[in-house]
């Protein structure tokens, strides 16, 4: 089977209840992310930086153009996101980690990496904060996964999710502040 | 108490409470059960718009990092042609280019995934203004910043020589020579100041010593109009990520600035005297193993008077390097009074 009968396939099996369906579109949607991540963000000028653009052109490439299933396309992209989350922390990791100690004193330009990095390891507290998050509240913690790694608006994330927009920008405004309490450590 | 009961009241209560007035939010958190309360009236305090506004794409950057220096000789940025990629770094590249009358310029380009990162375009326009802001000898020119194909960038004069740092890390500093970049590195501080800018990261490799011997002073991107502007102890690694990078600038901060408080002109102070006291003797007056050996070192080791290191040190030279690292910032002198003494040493060896 090709990939877009594959992925297409699979979002409909997934929609119908299959939880297997998941864990074999996830590296199939992980990898074409990854792949076009690094061609559109290595240096070539007038591409899209936008992990919301790059999700989009994924769904096109890998479902298919003629796949106007709504309810295909939601799941695509709650399912492209979790992808992009996990594309961004593990580079953020992988920063993180490589930079200690490197010992470099660079003509006048290491304080952005430096500033560069502390976000990295903020991003990473954020993956874990959304992890704790995830286990009071699912939807709300695949509402900041989907705004904040895919990108996405209220309106897109609440269709995707298939809530209203209320309820998304509701939820959004809660767990938004709950990660900021819990990355601050402060418990009441 | 079941936890799932709990969250939807603790959901319910926020959202009741978090448009209202502080009176009538004070009357609503009063009636719900303790726990529930404790726990909205933190996430109340909590509340920011401004959290998780951007995807930290840019922070993918060995996605992106693979082709630093992608900018080939001849290429055009704005009004100048490339010429060579003089050094990189993780906001971006330096190139050495030419204008069009053929002068060459350092030319600073914000690597593009940044553009994403606000504190990154942030601090590269704060760079551009400040700088401009002043016209002094020793403080770097800047000629143009704008936007091109390639990103943003800065134009700025081109210097000819080595860092501080390269300088020392080559060997011993002569008294003339250090008198003569004392007087200059603090002349030009003091100039900032008089402007009303802090440079806020003044450190050897920020100095550059041209061939003819003219010092001048580098990136302000940091800097900022004086006043109460706060850097959050969190930018020092809080989340224990102290990295190699790190300690350079660490070495060269202010007691005040670790502790989270607001910089000041007496800030700069500190950190030159710090810079002044390693160019003097050819040691660091805070060197530590770790990080953190430097953190309590210059929270309250005794800093030995410069003369016990190196013998021969002027008295006055002695005396005012010690008064620059005073813990108190209100004890140190301003960089117009040390500019003075400095002024006075250099000219009279």
């Amino acid at each position: 089977m090709n990939s877009e009968g594959e992925v297409t396939s699979l979002l409909t099996a997934w929609s119908k209840g299959d939880p297997n369906a998941l864990n074999e579109l996830m590296p199939l949607v992980y990898n074409e992310l990854h792949r076009m991540a690094r061609r559109a963000w290595s240096g070539q000028q007038g591409v899209t930086l936008q992990p919301t653009a790059l999700i989009n052109e994924a769904y096109l490439k890998l479902a298919g153009a003629g796949n106007t299933s709504f309810q295909n396309r939601s799941h695509f992209f709650a399912v492209a996101c979790t992808a992009m989350r996990q594309i961004l922390v593990n580079h953020a990791k992988s920063r993180h980690a490589g930079k200690r100690g490197s010992g470099q004193f660079d003509l006048s330009l290491d304080d952005v990496q430096v500033s560069v990095n502390q976000e990295a390891a903020e991003v990473v507290a954020l993956h874990e904060a959304l992890e704790r998050l995830q286990a009071i509240d699912e939807r709300k913690s695949k509402v900041v996964e989907m705004r904040y790694f895919g990108g996405f608006s209220i309106e897109e994330t609440a269709q995707a999710l298939g809530i209203s927009v209320i309820t998304a920008n509701r939820d959004w405004r809660l767990a938004r502040t709950w990660l900021i309490r819990e990355m601050s450590g402060e418990k009441p | 108490m079941n936890p799932q009961a709990d969250w939807e009241q603790i959901e319910r209560l926020f959202h009741e409470a978090v448009d209202l007035p502080a009176h009538e939010r004070q009357t609503l958190l009063d009636s719900a059960p303790a726990a529930v309360r404790a726990e909205v009236e933190s996430l109340l305090k909590a509340e920011d718009n401004t959290f998780l506004a951007v995807p930290p794409v840019h922070l993918a950057a060995d996605l992106v990092d693979h082709q630093p220096g992608a900018l080939a000789a001849g290429q055009k940025i704005g009004r100048y042609e490339i010429e060579s990629l003089v050094t990189v770094g993780g906001m971006g590249e330096v190139y050495l280019a030419r204008d069009p009358h053929g002068a060459p310029v350092a030319l600073k380009i914000l690597r593009r995934h940044l553009v994403l990162s606000p504190q990154a375009v942030d601090r590269f326009e704060t760079e551009a203004r400040a700088a401009s802001a002043l016209r002094h000898p020793n403080i770097i020119t800047v000629c143009e910043s704008g936007e091109s194909a390639a990103g943003l960038f800065i134009a700025m004069e081109w210097v000819d020589g080595r860092t501080i740092r390269q300088v020392m890390n080559e060997g011993t500093v002569g008294p003339v020579r250090a008198a003569d970049w004392s007087a200059q590195a603090s002349r030009a501080l003091a100039a900032a100041h008089a402007a009303g800018i802090l440079h806020r990261d003044i450190k050897p490799d920020n100095m550059i010593v041209r061939n003819d011997g003219v010092l001048k002073i580098l990136d302000f991107g940091l800097a900022r109009l004086a006043g109460p502007v706060r850097i959050e102890p969190d930018s020092i690694g809080a989340s224990g990520t102290i990295s190699g990078t790190l300690s350079g600038t660490l070495l060269y901060m202010s007691p005040e600035i670790l502790r989270g408080e607001t910089a000041t002109s007496a800030s700069d102070v500190f950190s030159l005297g710090a810079l002044l006291y390693e160019l003097w003797t050819g040691r660091h007056p805070f060197a530590g193993e770790t990080p953190l050996d430097v953190y309590e070192a210059i929270e309250g080791r005794l800093v030995a008077p410069p003369s016990t290191v190196r013998p021969g040190i002027p008295p006055a030279i002695d005396a005012l390097i010690l008064r620059m690292l005073d813990r108190d910032p209100d004890h140190r002198p301003s960089t117009a009074d040390a500019c003075e003494v400095f002024s006075k040493s250099s000219t009279t060896p």
